[in-house]
């Protein structure tokens, strides 16, 4: 099961590791309108900078493609399916 | 035993007005509450506190009757560490941790809040005073966590005077609006006060 009460089953989690990008890539996606939620990064999924964003697994794709446009890939992304994190096929070219 | 009627109210409302019927009440509360989400935040406020819930229903609500209470364990989660009797403030007076840069004072400040969901331990009352109220309302990030830490019985009381001077007074997303009167008083009589 999740131990994060943010994320539910189809949401997808952009985990960095860095502070300055996390909040860049931030303000790239909310400034075009789009829904995200910065949150601390699950225990499972925990990193240095234990930051991610949260989104709509339907909006992986296209999140994805404007994060690569602006240099802003997050570390990697996993999905929240029946409980259980699963890596994200778009992070296979994440930063690293 | 006392009884509180809950029904037609939405969350944190039952969550709440059940607390503080069991600080009133020490032997136990019935409360009559709607099925869904008021059913199951109550029953689960009263879990962690270590009381016993009977449920029984007639078909078109729900009552519950909750028993084994003590102030204490009203107070507080079963789970916590009662060394410091009483109530546990959150005291927040801005809408950013720490001294330094404002982005990341803001940051760490969303970051606080959404980790107490993680958190065995949670507080019983969030003050929010100052910047603080920018945090509960229309399209702070911090609302969809302080909903849910308000359906889990935590208390968030937004300073009126600080809403009204940010112009947000009818924005306030979560929680309720308070005045320096019972902020005052409810700091004078906290077991401890975290101030953020």
């Amino acid at each position: 099961m999740s131990d994060h009460y943010l994320v539910k089953d189809g949401h997808c989690l952009a985990v960095f590791n860095s502070t300055h990008r996390v909040l860049k890539a931030e303000g790239l996606l909310k400034g075009i309108g789009i829904e995200i939620l910065l949150i601390p990064a699950p225990r499972a999924l925990q990193t240095d900078c234990g930051l991610a964003l949260r989104f709509d697994q339907k909006q992986v794709h296209a999140i994805m493609a404007l994060l690569k446009n602006h240099d802003l890939l997050p570390t990697y992304v996993s999905c929240l399916h029946n409980g259980q994190y699963i890596p994200c096929e778009d992070s296979a070219d994440a930063h690293h | 035993m006392l009884t509180i009627d809950c029904r037609g109210q939405a969350c944190p409302a039952p969550v709440i007005a059940t607390k503080r019927a069991l600080e009133t009440s020490p032997s136990g509360v019935c409360v009559l509450l709607d099925d869904g989400a008021p059913r199951e935040n109550v029953t689960r406020f009263a879990q962690t506190r270590g009381l016993t819930v009977t449920e029984t229903t007639d078909g078109q609500g729900w009552t519950l009757q909750i028993s084994g209470a003590n102030k204490a364990a009203v107070q507080k989660p079963a789970s916590d560490n009662a060394a410091v009797p009483g109530e546990r403030i959150l005291l927040v007076t801005s809408d950013r941790l720490g001294d330094g840069d404002n982005e990341l004072g803001r940051l760490l400040m969303r970051n606080f809040l959404h980790t107490l969901l993680e958190t065995a331990q949670r507080p019983d009352r969030i003050l929010f005073l100052n910047s603080g109220v920018l945090l509960t309302v229309q399209g702070a990030d911090t609302v969809e966590a302080l909903t849910a830490l308000a359906a889990q019985g935590v208390d968030l009381a937004s300073c009126g005077v600080c809403l009204d001077f940010y112009q947000k007074k009818d924005q306030l997303a979560v929680g309720r609006v308070t005045n320096m009167f019972s902020t005052a008083e409810q700091l004078l009589d906290a077991g401890s006060v975290i101030r953020l």
